[in-house]
């Protein structure tokens, strides 16, 4: 658990580093960038909401990809998977607006989940039938997926003489119920904090958490204790896409109140680095969720205050992937002297 | 129409090729290639920059090269030094190019706003007298110069691999890196120049993308082809020649959806521009179960370290 933690902290501080050298050379003082950027991040309580709503959807999206990094499931369709779960949302939400408030709600969430699990599902089928590696498959995937949503939104979804890709305004029935009044600050905060705890103890304390990590740990060990390994890879895979279903649909349903052309752009990666940053742990990754919502949140208003684009923001996660990476792999070879 | 639609295919194969026989050369000496994607964008952006501001396309193409390598030497130290994920670090690196891309991008415009850099692109080198032959004239002779290079790259990368010396110990250190050992050679060194290589080939391809057929660097133009790339290679079985024919067959794909979306179809453009990648995951499901990885291949090899 502490060598995680220095993991994480090191791999963040050094990449904080050498994108202080980038803003440095683009002429700016990084100080001033940084400290625009949590002006952005924590400057007032509207701020903080607008950050928090960010990190709900992230934190869904990791927990499933440290879940299925630990079965050692490659499944980097997080991107995909949330385009998905939006998609499914806004489809229940629109079809049957008359519905009471809270079923309304609950129904389109829902929607949201099972069609990322979908998704995840049919990567994992053409994984296990047919053989093609599933970082391929679900890359891929991505795309289509993402295409998809494009593709309603131009159909049937779409709001006609909107002039953009975006659906209708959904009921208030199916907004998502705010936390705390007068604020932007949504129940998904709520959802994936509880969400961290139940795969935490599904991870811990549970059979098939056993099996996802023994699974990990070593395939041929797995196989030898008799472990179903097709059946373990779909259900990560099902679980990892309802859960970045539900992100997509919190987003939906929490955020915009309507399904919008590339919502989901970016997540997927964002995703997979703060499951990396948190050490693959439900518990860990809930600080790196964190970090990155709010580091997200305060680069736009970096960039409108001092220029800095704030595309930095994925130099950021990039770079501390890569010290993290390297640091889990060194760690591991001293292990093993 | 045909002998159009060949060409095209042709054309926008190419910078898939470059990808595929550079993500072939690190497979093939044992490092999976997830970071082509990336290499690929470095290369365009490094080599519409150094165009912009020398006005020479020749150091463009060079300065793609370098771009891809850049980031190949992240990959290098991070798999090959510290023994890291191959397929994660491919990500990392896919992501810290489109961020570095886009914030450098930025940095020529004002206030934080993406300028658009137009530069000249390649024209065709239509070549005297085989360009005039019918059909196959069109379709592989009046080509701009890098779809040639890309040809004869992947002839050279066949022949290397297969009839030389070095291509053989390239391929040992993804079939069995401790019999290179014995040897006498540094698989970690092999592995390390191998995915070097990949990085210059797979810049050139990002050269193709906007030097030879946009003229300018928008955000992640590549657009999942390094992707698409590594599908050819798997397609193709890690073999160069079958691989350029894979790139050609999806940069069909891709030129029919151009060429249909100005038809008054009953699908919409939406559902057409996802048949690269749909026809991408056809044929890779079709082929699948028969492909062979090299053995070794993402088998992190580390130095003993005292």
């Amino acid at each position: 658990m502490t060598a995680t933690i220095t993991r994480g902290l090191t791999g963040v501080g050094a990449a904080l580093a050498i994108a202080a050298l980038l803003v440095l050379s683009s002429g700016k003082n990084p100080l001033v960038a940084y400290e625009a950027l949590a002006q952005g991040a924590f400057g007032s309580p509207d701020r903080i909401a607008v950050a928090l709503n960010k990190v709900a959807p992230y934190l869904l999206t990791a927990l499933g990809v440290a879940l299925c990094f630990r079965a050692r499931v490659i499944n980097i369709g997080g991107e995909g998977q949330i385009a998905l779960g939006g998609l499914g949302a806004a489809w229940v939400a629109l079809t049957i607006p008359a519905a009471p408030p809270v079923v309304l709600v609950v129904l389109s969430a829902l929607a949201g989940a099972v069609a990322g699990a979908m998704w995840a599902g049919l990567a994992a089928l053409i994984r296990l039938t047919r053989g093609v590696h599933e970082v391929l498959v679900t890359l891929l995937l991505n795309f289509v997926g993402v295409l998809l949503v494009a593709e309603a939104l131009h159909g049937d979804l779409g709001e006609p003489g909107a002039g953009f890709p975006q659906s209708p305004l959904l009921e208030r029935g199916a907004w998502l119920p705010k936390l705390v009044k007068g604020t932007d600050l949504h129940v998904g905060i709520v959802i994936a904090i509880v969400a961290v705890f139940v795969v935490h103890r599904v991870l811990w304390h549970t059979p098939f958490g056993f099996r996802l990590r023994v699974r990990g740990a070593s395939e041929k060990a797995a196989a030898y204790a008799g472990i179903d390994m097709h059946r373990s890879f779909m259900g990560v895979m099902l679980i990892s896409g309802a859960l970045a279903g539900l992100a997509g649909a919190i987003d939906v349903l929490g955020v915009h109140y309507r399904l919008i052309e590339g919502f989901s752009s970016g997540f997927g990666f964002t995703a997979v680095s703060i499951a990396l940053i948190g050490g693959l742990s439900p518990l860990g990754v809930l600080p790196a969720a964190l970090f990155f919502g709010f580091l997200e949140t305060g680069a736009l208003a970096m960039q409108r205050a001092v220029g800095v684009p704030s595309p930095l923001v994925s130099v950021i996660q990039g770079l501390t992937m890569v010290f993290v990476l390297a640091a889990i792999a060194l760690g591991g070879a001293r292990r093993r002297v | 129409m045909i002998e159009d639609i060949l060409a095209a295919s042709v054309r926008i194969g190419t910078p898939l090729l470059f990808a595929a026989l550079g993500g072939l050369l690190s497979e093939r000496a044992g490092v999976f290639a997830v970071g082509l994607e990336g290499m690929m964008l470095a290369g365009a952006f490094a080599g519409v920059i150094a165009t912009w501001l020398t006005s020479s396309l020749g150091l463009g193409l060079v300065a793609s090269a370098a771009g891809g390598m850049a980031l190949a030497l992240v990959v290098v130290i991070a798999t090959q030094r510290y023994g890291a994920d191959q397929m994660v670090t491919g990500l990392a690196v896919n992501i810290l190019a489109l961020g570095l891309t886009s914030f450098l991008l930025r940095g020529f415009g004002a206030r934080g706003e993406a300028p658009v850099l137009r530069v000249p692109t390649l024209a065709p080198w239509p070549i005297p007298w085989l360009a005039d032959l019918p059909v196959l004239g069109a379709v592989l002779f009046r080509q701009p110069p890098l779809t040639y290079a890309g040809i004869v790259l992947a002839l050279g990368v066949a022949v290397w691999l297969a009839r030389t010396r070095a291509g053989l110990t390239l391929r040992a250190a993804g079939e069995n890196p401790y019999a290179v050992f014995a040897g006498g050679t540094d698989p970690v060194r092999v592995r390390a120049l191998a995915i070097v290589a990949c990085g210059a080939i797979a810049g050139l391809g990002g050269a193709v993308l906007s030097l030879q057929q946009v003229g300018t660097f928008t955000d992640g133009m590549t657009n999942g082809r390094g992707y698409i790339a590594l599908a050819a290679i798997i397609v193709g079985r890690w073999r160069p020649m079958a691989a350029l024919a894979a790139c050609v067959v999806f940069g069909a794909a891709d030129a029919l959806q151009l060429r249909v979306q100005g038809f008054r179809l009953p699908v919409s453009s939406y559902v057409i521009q996802m048949t690269p990648y749909l026809v991408a995951l056809a044929v890779l499901a079709g082929v699948g179960r028969s492909a062979r990885l090299p053995a070794a291949i993402g088998v992190p090899l580390l130095r003993e370290r005292k």
